[in-house]
């Protein structure tokens, strides 16, 4: 298929782009903000008989507060979350994560449903949303469903959604007053990098340097996103002095399995593992004590 | 002393500065015209292969294909390159990189043309590629040229190196090996072809030489040179990367089957990362020896540079880099020796610093081991060591030409980073992180070594309006240089500078001046500006006689106009009466640059009459929970000679300290088995503006007799001491040494890792 022969078909509404997928031409594509689509097919590797462009449905951006979750809208960008005062106040992790999304004219341009839908182990969104306990709908013409983040991922590049589905809703737990995030991000720069190792890290907090429990994501040491059970599970035994912030990251290393690719060798990004997690929680502490 | 100057000196905007930064100016492969067709360019499928056959019907039947073009279709010599035109136009037999052209297309759309790309079939027999340059120059390796695979060797000895050795307090030995460094130039390969009803062909491709460009053109197409016109400026970033043809010779071929029509070639950044040149990869082995008191008494160099496929400017890669390869130093004992070799390994040529880069992070690391080991300063060992003006250097040539290293040396002991480094080494923005301080010092030469004739040429028109046309071939490469040349034309004309316009790289309107290449076109474009201005002054002073009926004695220059007794006169009428008298406009100016008379023996081409001089300090922080360094402060100290225009040197120096960054932390195309690992941007790392820091220059100025107005170059050295700087920094703040470029994380994390394993306590 040459690129100049791929049809662009542009719903006016969220029904209309669901009756769309639901006629089950399998050689359609959705297409939100194009960063990660336009490459594919440039690449030659995504060639749709047609794009299906969702772009201006907007019903689908919106940040807003229901029943004391946030939900978030699937074409919402990564610069709508970096400039929401909701999202920065509840849900800090999630914009440090967004800044750290590719450039600047990246984060205008992509879509938080995209980088969910791409299922890349490298995603910079995701291990934040894994902190923040997001569940995911789908939607298809004639039913919905609400999958928890860390169900949604089959493999890299791989999930549930079926054909005929498509997100139309992410809705996230916000952080409560004594809960705070950060998210720590390795890669070969410190701007517009593809992450070596990313992390993001909840906590919630007691007095002084004491943890109640928490909640840590890491990227790209595991086919997908992966949360750290055994840290979490050390987080609240003892108050988190700078020697046992040492130690629970120490752990980090035993918890993912990454391989050798381009950007670093499997072996760094297990040492990687556990050097993020001690800074994150240095940093956090840090933060925690001037709050 | 220095004169009373109006421009020279002075903080002069960029003339070319509004129309860039507001994007207003269009690089030549903005164009679009209506009648155009598109060029592509079929690359090899293999590193190494024979090939058997290329089948190129099918393609030609595609609809919308105007032509497909093979070896079959080069009217002349199939082969280009600077020094040996050892590279194919379109390979016939066999390919020796992926980088390789094999067909050209043109059609009237870039799908079309990309179609007919993967329609033309090329029948390969796939040979173990040769991808390391050790192996090469091994018996057992495949020949990739008839002549074998070491394309050059130099090799320099001076004074009783085994004696000095047996005599040395201390010797240090290491071996240093630096990555592919890719231009990265904004504006990536490309141009347009268009040859008009007579015959006439237009070539408009950024280069940094156009008249040998337009040679090449002409060698390959068995053609006229004076009925091709070539011109290659304004260029959107080269850095050496467009020395060497790049599509000219492509565009010219294709120009000559589209029935007039022009045809465009621009690259994309994944198959100028494929087809484009790089720096040449080094291994080098150094051994160095000093007395107790530091004083440098031998040093042993083998260089083994990796040039690809094709020697382009290889040669003379090699043969600066061991002409540098001891640093600005008076070293007495030397034995240097360096390959130039071939391999499957893409194409390496000419990039900013052309070979020094690779040798100074071994002179300069091995002083700082010295240094240390003998418990001196590293500034006291290279003032000790460094050559000045009328001493004889390690080459073993008496330096006539000025030497700025000591008060650069100076310069940098007594500024804030260095005499408060401990302070600033203390203030670590978190407590896991450490800060280190270091300089280092190189030079490099200006213009071309012995060997190549090395000339300058400028002429300057008076226009209608009583405005100046300058116009030199040295293009506009990105530096600034055309800025210099209206400073240096307004400063003798007399005039201000708004009465000056610069023309450069266009065969039809400027005089062959060389290269923009070799750190010269400041020293080279300048003085062929002011060999010509006084020629202008004779014209319009001479002019003025006759029109004011006054012997000539009584013509004054004054600004802006000519005036005798009470009278002034404008340009403009002197324009005028020239005009209707049909007497010529335009003068012109010529020179030869100075040359060292004797070549040091098996040096192919040192010494080099004149060398710009600089040192770096730098500050850098070390995260070693992750190994990641952040360079925050440099101190850029150049000795540039005279200094035309301070905002040019500040851009200089600030552009070519950050390649030097990327050099040092980021920078590498990954090739293996002859294949490029490295695609584009997504995997070539280079420092964005979150990893520049701050910069500051102080230039001292060791001027140079014959440049202009005491000018010499810099346009190179400016990326050179910052990459042993920064690798000594990285050790002052952490103990480790990186011997291997790009310091990535992952390698100064091993590094430290390694250190605590062995549990050695970093020494500082």
């Amino acid at each position: 298929m040459l690129v100049s022969e791929i049809e662009i078909i542009t719903p006016i509404s969220v029904n209309d782009c669901l009756l769309l997928l639901s006629k089950n031409e399998t050689e359609h594509r959705i297409i939100a903000g194009g960063t990660d689509a336009v490459v594919r097919m440039k690449e030659g590797k995504w060639r749709p008989s047609a794009w299906i462009n969702i772009k201006g449905l907007k019903d689908l951006r919106y940040i807003k507060e229901k029943n004391g979750a946030i939900h978030i809208g699937p074409l919402t960008t990564h610069t709508d979350i970096i400039h929401s005062p909701l999202l920065q106040k509840r849900a800090d992790v999630l914009v440090e994560a967004c800044r750290e999304v590719g450039a600047v004219q990246m984060q205008n341009m992509g879509t938080i449903g995209g980088n969910i839908g791409t299922a890349s182990p490298a995603g910079d969104t995701i291990p934040a949303l894994y902190v923040l306990e997001a569940s995911i709908e789908l939607q298809s013409i004639n039913s919905s469903r609400i999958i928890p983040i860390n169900q949604l991922f089959t493999g890299p590049g791989r999930t549930v959604i079926k054909p005929n589905e498509m997100i139309t809703n992410i809705i996230i737990k916000p952080q409560t007053e004594n809960e705070i995030g950060i998210f720590q991000k390795l890669g070969p720069r410190k701007a517009q990098s593809i992450s070596i190792v990313n992390v993001a890290i909840m906590l919630s907090m007691a007095s002084n340097r004491e943890c109640l429990g928490g909640k840590i994501a890491f990227g790209s040491v595991a086919p997908t996103i992966i949360r750290a059970k055994k840290c979490e599970a050390l987080l609240s035994l003892n108050p988190l002095t700078d020697d046992i912030i040492e130690n629970i990251a120490k752990v980090a290393w035993k918890e993912v399995m990454p391989i050798t690719d381009g950007r670093a060798t499997a072996e760094y990004r297990r040492d990687m593992a556990s050097a993020l997690l001690e800074r994150g929680l240095f940093r956090l502490m840090r933060r925690w004590e001037n709050k | 002393m220095k004169q009373l100057l109006n421009w020279i000196g002075k903080r002069v905007k960029r003339l070319d500065g509004p129309e860039k930064v507001t994007g207003a100016l269009k690089y030549m492969t903005d164009f679009h015209f209506e009648n155009m067709v598109w060029g592509k360019v079929l690359r090899a499928t293999y590193p190494y292969a024979k090939i058997h056959s290329i089948q190129t019907d099918k393609a030609k039947q595609l609809p919308g294909v105007i032509c497909i073009l093979t070896h079959e279709d080069i009217p002349g010599f199939n082969g280009f390159g600077i020094v040996v035109p050892d590279q194919p136009v379109l390979a016939s037999d066999i390919v020796r990189c992926t980088g390789d052209a094999i067909a050209l297309v043109a059609a009237e759309t870039l799908e079309i043309a990309e179609q007919a790309l993967s329609l033309i079939e090329v029948d390969y027999e796939p040979l173990e590629a040769v991808t390391d340059a050790e192996q090469a120059m091994s018996a057992e390796a495949p020949k990739l040229h008839p002549d074998g695979n070491i394309h050059s060797h130099v090799k320099i000895k001076n004074g009783n190196i085994d004696k000095a050795f047996r005599e040395a307090d201390i010797i240090v030995e290491n071996t240093f090996y630096s990555p592919r460094q890719m231009h990265a130039f904004i504006e990536t390969e490309g141009g347009w072809g268009v040859m008009d009803e007579e015959g006439f062909i237009t070539i408009r491709c950024p280069g940094q030489y156009a008249y040998r460009d337009r040679m090449q053109i002409a060698r390959a197409l068995a053609y006229n040179p004076e009925r091709i016109r070539v011109i290659s400026s304004p260029i959107g970033g080269a850095f050496g990367g467009k020395d060497e043809i790049t599509v000219q010779i492509y565009l010219a071929l294709l120009a000559m089957h589209t029935n007039g029509r022009p045809v465009k070639i621009h690259l994309s950044r994944e198959e100028s990362v494929i087809a484009g040149i790089k720096r040449h990869p080094f291994k080098v082995r150094m051994r160095t020896a000093a007395k107790k008191d530091g004083t440098l008494l031998a040093n042993e160099v083998r260089a083994v540079a990796d040039t690809g496929a094709y020697a382009s400017l290889g040669g003379a890669v090699i043969a600066l880099a061991i002409e540098h390869s001891c640093g600005p130093y008076k070293i007495p004992n030397v034995n240097l020796e360096g390959f130039c070799v071939y391999t499957n390994n893409g194409i390496s040529g000419a990039f900013r610093g052309f070979g020094v880069n690779q040798v100074c992070i071994g002179i300069e690391t091995h002083l700082d081991m010295i240094a240390e080991q003998l418990g001196l300063d590293p500034i006291e060992i290279r003032k000790k060591n460094v050559y000045h003006q009328g001493e004889v250097s390690s080459m073993g040539h008496v330096v006539k030409s000025s030497v700025g290293t000591f008060k650069t040396l100076e310069a940098a002991e007594n500024c804030d980073l260095w005499k408060n480094r401990n302070q600033y080494k203390k203030e670590v923005s978190e407590p896991w992180k450490k800060r280190g301080v270091a300089l280092a010092t190189s030079f490099h030469g200006i213009g071309m070594g012995i060997g190549l004739p090395d000339y300058g040429a400028a002429s300057i028109e008076l226009l209608p309006d009583g405005k100046f046309l300058v116009a030199v071939g040295c293009e506009e490469i990105g530096g600034g240089n055309g800025t210099a040349y209206a400073q240096v034309a307004a400063e003798i004309l007399n005039c201000d500078i708004s009465k000056i316009k610069v023309i450069q790289g266009d065969t039809s309107k400027t005089l062959d001046g060389g290269t923009v290449t070799a750190s010269r076109s400041t020293y080279t474009g300048g003085r062929a500006v002011a060999t010509a201005a006084p020629n202008m002054i004779k014209l319009l002073s001479n002019t003025a006689a006759v029109i004011l009926k006054v012997p000539l004695s009584e013509i004054k220059i004054l600004r802006d106009c000519l005036a005798a007794k009470e009278e002034i006169l404008s340009y403009e009428a002197i324009y005028e009466y020239l005009y209707i008298h049909h007497q010529p406009t335009k003068v012109e100016g010529h020179f030869l640059l100075p040359k060292e008379k004797t070549e040091i023996k098996g040096s192919g081409g040192a010494p080099h009459h004149l060398y710009g001089y600089l040192t770096h300090v730098v500050m850098v922080e070390v995260d070693t929970l992750t190994g990641e360094t952040e360079v925050l402060r440099v101190v850029s100290i150049p000795d540039a000679g005279r200094v035309i225009n301070p905002q040019g040197l500040e851009g200089q120096a600030e552009g070519g300290a950050v390649m030097g960054i990327g050099y040092t932390l980021y920078e590498d195309v990954i090739i293996e088995e002859g294949f490029h690992k490295t695609k584009n941007f997504t995997d070539y790392i280079i420092p964005t503006i979150r990893e520049t820091p701050l910069i500051e220059t102080f230039p001292v100025e060791d001027e140079e007799q014959t440049g202009p107005f005491g000018a010499k170059g810099i346009g190179e050295v400016v990326m050179i001491p910052i990459i042993p700087a920064i690798m000594s920094a990285i050790y002052d703040a952490t103990g480790a040494r990186i011997y291997h470029l790009p310091a990535t994380p992952e390698r100064i994390f091993n590094a430290l890792k390694e250190m605590k394993k062995q549990n050695i306590q970093p020494s500082r």
